[in-house]
């Protein structure tokens, strides 16, 4: 750092000065790097307290009846309990789960292992494209698709076939938990299959290689030497679809029917914290007791807490070595072969000739089970890919209807209208447009900066004490249901001012909220790619610190930043829970910033409350399809930057 | 010596790029036959040939004829083929997730070895074979990954073993080891060369010298000079030959 100004000679005089100027400009970095990420820290701090102060009167006048309490009230003082909402959130994220595991472990060892090469680019293309695409275009879908299929022809056949046996029992009305787990399944597969893919990537060739040449075929080899070194990162994938299961807010709170009742039947209405949370601030009960919401809230922060701490502990478990042989789980004693004599010459045992023998039958079948577990996975390919299509279709057509028309980016939205009535006026999203990019562009010019360079610090200064704190408290965030954003930024402004409305600033700062942990864990995850050498080569020339950290490190992982902040724009562009809690909806031209702001998310859930209007919801089709182009275009162009020449080279 | 194994013409591709150039070549019955030559000439490229493990590479591909006692290994089916041609490699590569014993138990699993008599029998047998018994015998069930590198490497060559494959090749089996590990490894190759057709990708000259029966020169993806090892080291008949082996370039 400067180092070389200690004895400057006489021609280098300029140089040196130049020099202690940037090991000043460092340490002014340095410093100025430690400050933002403990702002950072401290504001999620900050924001967690004022979740629990605002908690905290409902924590001491429920006490833990709270947990157990079946009814939400609609007097004020209650009674009020969570059960239902917590019963709600466990049973479609179980059942979400239970659907989708196996179905996005097939995509993801189909997409990495056994499809034909050339089939492998497309079809990562479209799974990170379903990992995209907003929960308010699936919620959007799922009415107008899943809940009437559910409805209308799988429920009843169910019920036929069981007579109405427990657990489908109930009126089949398709808005229900089945409708509920269904839609969290289709949302969480892109999640697991994306990540498992990854992981199974990850896995070097020469294990493969080395499986085959003891001659396995594919899938005995993706099974003794892919799958356990990719256990870890699939574990991880399964708990991040979990996480996404628990918080998702917008499609549950439009399907699960939002009756407060812990169900009892797959076909039984209900509702899940984050969906109850939404619709309750949204649309309040009589006796609205905003402190039951918050500890409610706190409830759900808990639960992604313990979440996330509990899914770091089992990567590290499952990264450490296993230290027994396969099948000893129940086998507690050493493993002791007792050598025949004569082993030590090179015949063959008496017993080879017979497995030799039966070598060509044995292949055979061995062929057929990888054909059996092909023909499983390219199953749970068409399970996977079925929805995905069904929505992009059902968008396209609909939606195709509104974008094509110019005054569909220039209107404000139309009057709603009546069923039966003709000659609806028509209308546009002009205004929602507008409010997207202005509290996209907001949150991105401020969460990019200090994401990347709070990610910078924790790479740079892995064993300070502040940059793991601020590590940890990343990971929690970047897991933390976007719903909570909302709340936070809602609890902040409320404590100030009962009076004030939603703000495009709130909604901004609620974005900004949910882009700058991914920006953070992008960056720091983008660093630790980077080679040692690449650094210590840099440093070597007498580059002070800081201009190596900024130029040579960051510039030699630019594909993976730049992707990171795509992923990190496309989750906020299409957030609409923590909008609807934090910027409202307006229908009108932005006038001030203080001012409620539509969204394109958010306009969709409008037109879904008052889904009877027929030129309102071609306009939200119209919506949900710019939505889904514009993640198509940003999912491909993350994957092109990624695939750029990112070598030192480019810098 | 009668040949066990026949190259014909062979050429490999990566994409548009070619290899291999009209490689053939026969490899001597129960001996050990090394390939030397600068890097980047194709010796890999030759081994994973012989095993179709070349086919596993996005893009590649390959056309002339490799036989083993006759039988066409480009008609036959690779997973045999597998079986019947073990193969070491470079960087020692134990499954990471099983133990030792399962690591050379995994081949025999496959064939449909269920007994546990059978498998101790054979998972004893090749870690005799390979050198390493004494050293595991008491910690069967600890990781292979636990080891040291020149074990792992023992053991790999333990795992090909195992299914008594009857050619067996190594490519560069002790570049990533150090000097006392690649001792034991060569000693091993001693043993073996007797009982396998062993075919060695090394680029240790003396390597080649102290374990190999035969050797072939590969320079830019075609066989310069083929012959019994003394005489291609002591007396080369291409100048090229002479050249590499004299340490003129390389
Ligand atoms: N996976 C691959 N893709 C493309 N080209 C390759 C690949 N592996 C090897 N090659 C090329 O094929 C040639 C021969 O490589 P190789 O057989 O590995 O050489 P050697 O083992 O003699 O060092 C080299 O020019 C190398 O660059
Ligand atoms: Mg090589």
């Amino acid at each position: 750092m400067g180092g070389g100004a200690d004895r400057p000679g006489e021609r280098f005089e300029g140089r040196g000065r130049r020099l202690r100027f940037l090991g000043r400009l460092g340490l002014v970095f340095g410093g100025g790097i430690r400050l933002l990420a403990a702002a950072v820290l401290a504001l999620v701090v900050v924001l967690a307290g004022f979740l629990l102060a605002n908690a905290w009167p409902a924590i001491v006048r429920f006490g833990p009846g709270f947990l157990s309490g079946t009814i939400w009230g609609d007097q004020p003082g209650g009674p009020f309990g969570a059960w239902p909402a917590i019963a709600g959130t466990l049973l479609t994220s179980a059942l979400a789960l239970l659907f989708a595991v196996p179905i996005g472990l097939g995509v993801a060892l189909f997409a990495s292992e056994l499809a034909p090469r050339w089939l492998r680019a497309p079809l990562a293309y479209f799974v990170d494209l379903g990992a995209a695409i907003p929960s308010i275009v699936y919620g959007f879908w799922a009415i107008a698709v899943l809940v009437p299929f559910l409805g209308d022809t799988v429920e009843p056949g169910l019920s036929r076939l069981t007579h109405g046996r427990w657990p489908f029992a109930g009126p089949t009305t398709g808005g229900d938990l089945l409708a509920a787990s269904v839609v969290l399944a289709i949302m969480i597969v892109p999640t697991i299959a994306a990540l498992s893919r990854e992981a199974l990537r990850a896995v070097p060739r020469e294990l493969r290689e080395g499986a085959l040449g003891v001659g396995a075929n594919r899938w005995e080899a993706t099974r003794l030497a892919v799958l356990g070194p990719a256990a870890p990162g699939i574990a991880g994938s399964i708990v991040l679809g979990l996480g996404r299961a628990l918080g998702e807010t917008i499609a549950v709170a439009m399907v699960f029917g939002g009756v407060y009742e812990a169900p009892t039947s797959l076909f039984s209405r209900g509702a899940t914290i984050p969906s109850w949370l939404v619709t309750q601030f949204l649309n309040p009960l009589p006796g609205l007791d905003l402190n039951a919401l918050y500890e409610l809230a706190t409830i759900l922060l808990a639960v992604s807490i313990v979440l996330n701490v509990g899914a770091r502990l089992l990567i590290r478990r499952l990264e450490a070595p296993r230290r027994s042989r396969r099948g000893a789980r129940w086998r507690t004693a050493p493993t002791v072969v007792r050598v025949p004599a004569g082993t030590d010459s090179f015949a063959a045992p008496a017993w080879w000739p017979r497995i030799a023998e039966r070598g060509r039958a044995r292949r055979r079948w061995r062929a057929v089970v990888q054909g059996l577990v092909l023909a499983l996975v390219v199953g749970a390919v068409l399970l996977a890919a079925y929805p995905l299509a069904s929505l992009i279709e059902t968008t396209a057509v609909h939606g195709g209807v509104a974008v094509v028309r110019p005054s569909f980016y220039t209107s404000t939205p139309p009057p709603s209208c009546g069923i039966g009535q003709t000659n609806c006026p028509l209308g546009g999203v002009g205004p929602e447009i507008e409010g997207t990019l202005v509290m996209l562009g907001l949150a991105a010019l401020i969460a990019i900066p200090v994401g990347l360079l709070v990610g910078v610090y924790i790479s740079e200064y892995r064993q300070s004490r502040l940059a793991r704190a601020t590590s940890l408290v990343t990971d929690v965030l970047v897991g933390v249901p976007t719903i909570l954003l909302g709340v936070f930024v809602f609890a902040v402004v409320h404590t100030y001012d009962q009076t004030i409305e939603a703000s495009a600033i709130a909604g901004a700062a609620a974005l900004g909220l949910l882009m700058v942990p991914i920006v953070t864990r992008a960056t720091e995850v983008a660093l630790r790619t980077v080679p040692a050498s690449v650094r210590e080569g840099a440093l070597a020339l007498g580059f002070p610190r800081h201009r190596v950290t900024l130029r040579v490190v960051l510039g030699s992982c630019r594909p993976a930043l730049v992707t990171g902040n795509l992923l990190a724009v496309m989750r906020a562009g299409g957030e609409t829970a923590a909008l609807l809690l934090t910027a409202g909806t307006s229908g009108l031209w932005m006038t001030s910033l203080t001012s409620q702001t539509g969204a394109l998310s958010t306009f969709i859930w409008t037109a879904f409350e008052s889904y009877s209007s027929p030129n309102y919801t071609t306009d939200a089709w119209g919506a949900a399809l710019v939505l889904l182009l514009m993640m198509a275009v940003v999912s491909l162009a993350a994957r092109l930057a990624l695939r750029s020449p990112g070598g030192p080279g480019s810098v | 010596m009668p040949a066990r194994l026949e190259v014909q013409e062979l050429n490999a591709w990566y994409g548009g790029r070619q290899a291999l150039y009209d490689v053939s070549l026969e490899v001597e019955d129960r001996a050990a036959t090394a390939i030397i030559g600068p890097s980047g000439c194709g010796k890999s490229t030759f081994l994973r040939c012989l095993n179709r493990l070349h086919e596993e590479t996005p893009g590649a591909r390959m056309t002339g004829a490799v036989r083993l006692d006759g039988d066409d290994l480009g008609a036959a089916d690779a997973v045999s083929v597998r079986c019947r041609v073990g193969m070491v490699f470079q960087k020692p590569n134990p499954f990471p997730n099983l133990s030792i014993f399962e690591n050379v138990a995994a081949g025999l699993r496959l064939l449909g070895v269920r007994r546990r008599d059978e498998l101790d029998q054979g998972v004893a047998e090749a870690l005799l074979h390979a050198g390493l018994w004494e050293e595991v015998e008491h910690h069967l069930d600890a990781p292979g990954t636990s080891l040291s590198g020149g074990q792992q490497q023992r053991l790999c060559i333990a795992r090909a073993l195992a299914v008594r494959p009857e050619v067996l090749l190594m490519d560069e089996p002790c570049s990533a080891l150090d000097p006392i590990a690649t001792a034991k490894v060569e000693t091993l190759m001693a043993r073996l060369r007797r009982e396998y057709t062993v075919v060695v990708v090394t680029h240790n000259l003396a390597q080649a010298r102290r374990v190999s029966d035969r050797t072939a020169f590969f320079y830019l993806g075609k066989v310069v000079e083929v012959g019994p090892t003394d005489r291609i080291f002591a007396s080369p008949a291409e100048k090229l030959t002479e050249n590499y082996v004299n340490g003129r370039f390389g």
